[in-house]
Parts: structure tokens; sequence; C-alpha cells
């Protein structure tokens, strides 16, 4: 009754492709914004930024940057653990060598960094395609973080090989280092990943989101009708991997505030951004978020029931905890291999015609 | 010879043993994609799970001896760890392949990712995740008669060259000469196609993904005698991912072959590049030699070449 | 349709073409040309290099010899991207829509090689960018009037009926404005009533934008209906070309239909 889009209508085309056309829409995102930008910096503690909010903005934002070339362009990649590496040394170098710099600008040039990498990782993409490309990203995956464990210049030579975050401000505010208030990283995270979600969708509503799509549901067709894959991949790619950039830059300076590449970076993180999208839904934007925060509120719960609920040993839970986890993403992919967002759409679907289904 | 031509060879030889074991898991990931178009991500995993196993059936450290006071003659385990196995394979199929038919690759793929972590976490309950020294009775230390000709050659390495050979032989005249093994290369073609002729897919299923778990004990044997038992042992499914490039992903004699490449590739490239670059290259060398070759030849060694139709 | 029709420049003229897959032969030396305004219909037995043939013309296929001569310009081999761009648009046998998109979004893809905004201003969908995509929103909107599918415009084309989707698909290459189209068995595996719409619209295609067809089809009763000229083609080579009537009383023409044994 209360979902119904009757009466509402679109006189240009111009409103029918508004991203969401539809006006109960647009207040639930107004109001979902407003909790996230009014309520939740005053509430937040040290323990939620930490271990909620913060994961889900990053993960969130490295979701959305594969689902672009995974669940859109249809190109499997294993390669987003060491994407995350080049945001993170890029932004730690560019703090070290110029201080001065807006952190801001720092960020968005170590999306770059990251963005001009996998374009040269995704070059492979003009001749193989699929599973094998997936594999040709392990070299990426496999290789990068090998070289900024040997190469000294990428941590400054620090004795560690680690990499630890500088204090760094913001318009006074003092977003990364130990004294940051969580609200004011929490909300710098925020900004970017909202700002970054709206070009995503505007992207993928647009000319280049159509490349993609027509790339990944039949290349060969997309091809006759003139469209050039290897560029529309390589876009793919560059856009991609800024994402992820970003994701990473934020994950290591604000998030973690120091790093190591192997454990950081490695092969497991490309594997739980995969599985975030894929069980959020493949080419869809909210359903990257919704993969996230299933991805790395899951452990959080199960951690607190088994450990803090059933008294269970730490080690055991640990053991449990990952049986679990593969236990539901088969299940997940079992019941619902679109992700979550197909279960959005249905309820929508549902939601629409209620209470009267016929 | 001079001693830097023995050093050589040495060195092949030992990257010639490492590519059996890649040879071995990629062959379980070749079985198991032929027959349900799944690349199998848990086979390294399996074969951890299959040699843990064995080790509690024989060892006196094991859960048999800790609950009833006995441990199992090595050829009785050997037995009971192949039942597990098909127990195994034939829950896979009961509680999750036979729910993702005609699912697409990518889907399928991070399902065996989901079902690699269950093996792992449940491995891990059952029998605990340290180091386990497994002893078959494989005669270890240096092959003699290499030995007295200036060459040091592990006993162990020859006998998993001689397995695997065997294996590969059984395998082969098992799939091209028997009912089933035309079955499961029919199945391999079209799954639908093979239904409509009476072919039961599910059963297919269990052989493959037995005859895979079976596979996997032999890895699991060979390097837990080495290295022991332990839990590096399921990382080698990534490691057998650029096997199957080169060998291509439905062709057993790929398998080998490119492990055996692959394997004497890296050792190589660790023993003579590694130090000028700082080390543990071999991290990322085989995935970057597979990433050159798909280059040339898309299809791998012995794929066909492939025309795109519309 | 007379047969008298087919006094338009050449737009396109193919000559000895000689491809080979291995060691299978799929085209030998085949020439035609197809004139502006024209309706041409390809036909043949199964496997008979039709299909091949609308793929060398589209550059998908490079053929080992032989060159392509279209809008006056001649050439051996050619990208696919480029071949679309200059106006050759096609329907496929099997249908090759992109499954996971709407109606609406297939046949915008077809506009995209008119389309240039980069990725920046399609970011912030802003100025040009939005300009554009209203611009080409609007023209696509005249090819769904056209094709009667207004009812579909959502939907997702994986889950249309298959009639439905050779529309999509012929939607698809009309929104690129084509000079030359090409139609692959346009009709294959539809009902009288489908067949009949799908005629309909080809002929409207022909007549109201003057866009060259040429037609690959099974149906002959169609074929001669419908087209000015006819090229028969049977193992690869040319065995007949000419009005449908000429062709129509072709020995080679009947022989390869009714079979006779190739020695």
């Amino acid at each position: 009754m209360i979902y119904r889009e009757t009466g509402q209508f679109k006189a240009t085309y111009d409103a029918d492709q508004a991203i969401f056309p539809i006006a109960q829409d647009r207040w639930f995102v107004w109001a979902v914004m407003a909790v996230a930008f009014l309520v939740i910096p005053f509430v937040i503690d040290d323990y939620w930024a930490a271990a909620v909010f913060l994961p889900l903005l990053t993960y969130g934002l490295a979701a959305l940057g594969l689902n672009l070339l995974t669940g859109y362009c249809g190109q499997v990649s294993l390669g987003t653990g060491a994407f995350l590496a080049v945001g993170a040394f890029s932004t730690f170098k560019l703090v070290t060598m110029f201080p001065e710099m807006n952190f801001i600008v720092v960020v968005l040039l170590s999306g770059c960094v990251t963005a001009a990498v996998g374009v040269v990782f995704g070059l492979p993409s003009g001749r193989i395609k699929g599973f094998y490309l997936a594999v040709a990203t392990l070299a990426a995956q496999f290789f990068l973080v090998w070289l900024f464990n040997k190469v000294g210049w990428f941590f400054n030579y620090s004795p560690t090989g680690q990499i630890t975050m500088p204090p760094v401000s913001v318009f006074g505010f003092e977003i990364t280092g130990p004294s940051a208030t969580p609200a004011a990283s929490y909300l710098f995270c925020l900004t970017f990943v909202v700002v970054f979600a709206l070009l995503a969708k505007n992207i993928v509503r647009g000319r280049i989101g159509r490349e993609w799509m027509a790339i990944r549901d039949m290349d060969i067709a997309a091809e006759l009708i003139g469209i050039r894959p290897l560029r529309a991949k390589l876009t793919a790619f560059a856009v991609s991997s800024f994402y992820i950039g970003v994701a990473g830059s934020l994950y290591f300076a604000v998030w973690l505030g120091a790093a190591e590449p192997t454990d950081t970076f490695g092969i497991d993180q490309s594997f739980l951004v995969l599985f975030m999208i894929i069980v959020g839904g493949l080419g869809s934007v909210l359903g990257s978020f919704l993969g996230a925060a299933f991805i790395t509120l899951m452990p959080i719960v199960l951690k607190n029931t088994m450990v803090g609920g059933l008294g269970m040993e730490v080690v055991t839970a640990k053991h449990v905890e990952i049986s679990l986890i593969g236990v539901l993403i088969v299940f997940i992919l079992i019941v619902e291999p679109h992700g979550f967002a197909r279960l959005w759409q249905i309820a929508k679907e549902k939601l629409r015609k209620w209470p009267f289904p016929y | 010879m001079s001693i830097e031509t023995i050093f050589f060879f040495e060195t092949v030889v030992s990257g010639l043993m490492t590519g059996v074991m890649y040879a071995l898991v990629a062959l379980g990931f070749v079985l198991i994609f032929k027959a349900s178009g799944l690349v199998n991500f848990a086979q390294g995993v399996m074969a951890l799970f299959a040699a843990l196993a064995l080790y509690d059936f024989i060892s006196p450290d094991g859960w048999v001896y800790a609950l009833f006071g006995f441990t199992f003659p090595v050829w009785a385990g050997i037995i009971l760890t192949i039942g597990v196995m098909i127990i195994l394979a034939w829950l896979i199929e009961r509680l999750m392949l036979q729910h993702l038919v005609k699912q697409e690759p990518i889907i399928l793929f991070m399902a065996s990712i989901g079902l690699a972590f269950v093996l792992e976490g449940v491995g891990d309950i059952l029998f605990g995740s340290d180091v386990k020294p497994l002893d078959i009775g494989i005669p270890q230390g240096a092959w003699d008669w290499a030995f007295d000709h200036g060459f040091y050659v592990e006993k162990l390495d020859l006998y998993a060259a001689a397995v695997a050979a065997v294996l590969v032989t059984v395998l082969a005249v098992f799939f091209h000469s028997t009912r089933i093994g035309r079955a499961l290369r029919a199945v391999a073609d079209d799954h639908q196609a093979a239904l409509s002729v009476g072919i039961n897919l599910r059963t297919i299923w269990v052989i493959v993904w037995s005859v895979a778990g079976v596979v996997a004990l032999v890895a699991g044997i060979m390097w837990g005698s080495k290295s022991g038992v332990q839990f590096s042992l399921s990382l080698i499914a990534l490691k057998a991912l650029p096997v199957l490039i080169l060998g291509g992903f439905t062709s057993v004699p790929g398998a080998i072959i490119g492990g055996l490449i692959i394997g004497v590739g890296e050792t190589l490239a660790a023993v003579y590049v590694g130090p000028y670059v700082g080390g543990a290259i071999e991290n990322w060398f085989a995935y970057m030699l597979a990433l050159v070759f798909l280059f040339f030849r898309p299809q791998g060694l012995f794929g066909e070449r492939i025309i795109e139709r519309v | 349709m007379s047969a008298q029709n087919n006094c338009g420049d050449v737009l396109l003229a193919v000559d000895n073409i000689n491809m080979a897959f291995g060691g299978v032969k799929a085209l030998e030396g085949v020439s035609f040309d197809i004139r502006e305004g024209e309706i041409r219909a390809i036909i043949g037995p199964n496997g008979a290099g039709k299909s091949s043939m609308l793929n060398v013309i589209n550059g998908f296929y490079h053929p080992q010899e032989g060159t392509i001569t279209y809008k006056g310009e001649t050439r051996h081999r050619m990208k696919p991207h480029l071949v679309a761009a200059s106006g050759v648009a096609r329907t496929f046998q099997n249908i090759a829509l992109f499954k996971g998109m709407s109606t609406l979004d297939n046949i915008m893809t077809g506009r995209n090689t008119k389309m240039g905004c980069n990725v920046l201003w399609q970011a912030l969908h802003f100025g040009p960018a939005r300009n554009e995509e209203i611009r080409h929103r609007e023209y696509v909107e005249y090819i769904i009037d056209f094709l009667e599918i207004q009812s579909i415009r959502n939907t997702q084309v994986g889950r249309l009926p298959y009639g439905m989707q050779k529309r999509v698909e012929l939607g698809r290459a009309l929104a690129a404005e084509p000079d030359l189209l090409l139609l692959d068995e346009p009709m294959a595996g539809m009902n009288v009533e489908e067949k009949e719409d799908m005629c309909r619209f080809a002929l409207d295609v022909n007549e109201e934008f003057g866009t060259t067809i040429a037609l690959i089809e099974h149906d002959m009763g169609v074929v001669m209906d419908i087209s000015n000229r006819v090229v028969v083609l049977d193992y690869g080579k040319k065995i007949a070309d000419g009005t449908p009537d000429e062709v129509r009383s072709n020995q080679d023409v009947i022989d390869a239909y009714l079979g006779v044994s190739h020695d």
C-alpha cells in the first residue's frame, strides 16, 4: 500500500533515467544518508569504528570497485589484494614524500596510480578470457606483493618491512593516527564512499556501463556492433582499480594505520572481496555494500556468539567460524546465486503489490 | 662432469619432483573440471584432508589410537581413507553439486572456495592444525645408484614419480576403455545431452569426485611423507592453476606435462635467477610463466584452436 | 517488389573471397555485389557458407584471399568496430543479445558508435553526458515505437520469448542507423504471424529509411517475395546470382536443394 508508484508519471526522459525513479526509494535513501551523516558520528566509539564501520566502508568501496570489473564487465580478477596494496603503498609514499599535500589529493592520486597498474595487468584481457584471465590476475597478486616485500624504497627501508601511517589532518580534523577521533575518520571515509558510489552508479547507467555489460553478456556480438573490446575492458580495469586503490588507501591510512604486504594484502583479501560481490550480487552497486556488510559483520557475530555466548575456546571458535563461513557461502550460492541484491529486488516487487498480490 | 653440470641436473630433478606434486593436484582439477565444469579450488584441501585422515588411522598420535587403543596397518589405513574420500564425494554431491547444476562457472568456482573453507575448518577441528609427520614406510634418503655416480636423488621422489606414472596410466585406461569412462566423456561434452541418453549424472559425479579424492590422497601421502602434513598443502591448489593453463583444463597428459614444466621452470628460476632479485620468486614465477605462455597459445598445450562463431 | 528495382549504385562488392578453417574450405572464390537500396538475399543449403560470408563482410572473419569494396573503398581485412562505425549493422542467426540488460539498454548499445563522452563526464552525469544520453534515448524510443515493443521496454531480454528477442535484436541493429543491414536468418524458428511481422519490418526499413538489406533466409517463399536479387551459395561456391525468377529456374540451384551427388 505504502510502496506504490501509481501516479508518479514521468514527463521527460531525464526523469525516467533518474537513479531512483520511485519517490519512496528517494525518501528511503535520504533517510539512510541522514542517519549515516547526522546520527552515527555522534554515537560512534573506537570499537564500533574499528570493528564495524571502517571495515564496512573500505571493504564496501573495494567490493564496488571489483564489482565494476567482474559484475559489470565480466572480467574475473583475483588480484584485489594486490591492488589494495598499490593504493596503500602509494598513499604511504605520497604522505612521506610530500607531507604538505592535502590528504584528499593523496587518496585520489593513490587511486590514479592503482588505475595505471590495473591497466597494465588488464592488458592480457585482450587475448584471454574467463578463468584464464583470473589466473593471469593471480600473477599481479603474487608479483606485486613480492615487489612490496623486496624493494626497500616502497616501505622507506624500515627494518620490519612494515609501513606506518603518520597522523594527517583534513580541514583541521585529525583523521589518521592514534589521536584521531572515530567520528572524524568515519565521516572522512563515508564521504568518499558516498561520492564514489554515486559516480559509479552514473557510469554504469551510461554508455560505458552498457559497453561493459555488453562485453560481459556476449563479447563477440558487442564487438560486431562497434564496441572495441580491449578499450572497454581496459576502461573497466582502470576504473575498477581506481576504486580499489582509493579503498586500499583508506584501508591502510584510516582504518589500520599500519600494514605489512604479505598479511594485509594477501590472496585471502582477494577472495574475501570476491565473496562480497558474489554474496551481495554481481552487477549491483547496492549489492557490493550488502555483501561487504555481510562478510565483515558475520564473523563478528559468529565470534561473539561462540566465544561470548557458548564459551568456546578462541582457537576452536576460529575453526568453526571458517567452516561456517564456507557453509554459508555455499548455502547462499545455492539459494540465491544472484545475491542479496536480487533478494532486495524481489522484496521490492512483492512490496509494490502488497497487500493485493494479484 | 663438472660440479656445475651435476648441480644443474640435481636442480632439474628436484624441479621435476615438485612438478609431479603439482601434476597430481592438477590431475584432480582436470578430472572434476571434465565431469562437472567446476574448477575445484578445494582440490588442495582435499589432499590435506585425506592425508590428515590417513594419519589418524595409522599413527599412534591419531584419534583411532586415542579412542580404541590400536592403529590400523598402513594398507588398511589407505583403504579406510579411500572410503572416507568416497563418503566425502557423496556428501559433496548430495549437499552441494546437485543444487548447483547449470550455474555459471564463476558461481561454481566460488562454491568450491566455500567448500575449501568448510573442509579446512572441519579438518582442523577433527584432526588439529599442527604439522604431522606422515610415515607409511616409503624409504627415505638418497638413491644409492645415483649417489654412486655423483648425484643426489631422493628415493621418495623416485617413488612419487613411479606412483604418479602408474596413476596416470590407470586413469587413462579407465577413461578410455570402460563404460563409465565413456559416460564421463559424454558428460564432459554436454550435460543435457548426456542426461537425455540416460546417463545418470549424479552417479558420474560421485564417481569422479571419489577418483579425485583418491588422487588427492596420493598427493597428500607424497607431500606428507616429504614435508609433513600441514596447511601449506592446501595452497598447492593455487599453484596448480597455472599448470592447468599450460596444459589445458581438460587434458590429462596436459596436467602432467604442464606440472613438470612449471616445477622445473620454477626451481631453475629460484636457483639461478632468484638470488639476483632478492629471492622468493617462486611465489610468482609460475603465474608469470603461464601469463607469457597465454599470449602465444591461449588454448593451452593440448587444447584445440578455438574457432569463434556467431 | 519488382526485379527492375536494382539500378542503384554498388554499395558493397565482394571479390573472389577465399576462406578456410584449417583444411575446411568455407568460401571459395565468391564474388557478388549489393546495390544501394535493394534487398539482397543470400541463400543456400546448411553449411553453404552464408553466415561465414556475413562474418567476412562484418570484419569478424578475415578471408585468406579476396577484397571487399564498401562505399568505394577497397580493403582486404578490417576491424569489426570500424565496419560498424562505417554503417554496417547486423542481426545474428543464434540470437546474440545482451541477456542481462533490458530491452532499452540493448537498443541503446546500438547507438554506442555515435556517442563519445568520456568516462569523467559520464561519472558526473552532467552537461554533455546527460544531453547526449537524452538525445540518443529519443531516437531509441522512435525505434521502439517503430517495432511496437513499448511494453517490453524495461524487461530483461533474457526473459523475453524468442520472437520478441529477434525483434529487439533488429531494434539494436536499426538504432545504429545503418546504411547496410545484415540479417542472418531473421525468421528462423518463427510461426507464420511472426514471420509476417518480420517481413513487414524489413520492407518498412527498406522503404522508409532507405536501408540496404542483405538477408540470409531459408524460407523460400519469403526470399522470393521480398528480395530484389538473390545469390545462391553451395559448399562455399557461388552457384547462381540473379532475380528471384532467374534463380528459381536455375538447374544448379534445383540440384543443390534437391540433392544431386557431388562428384
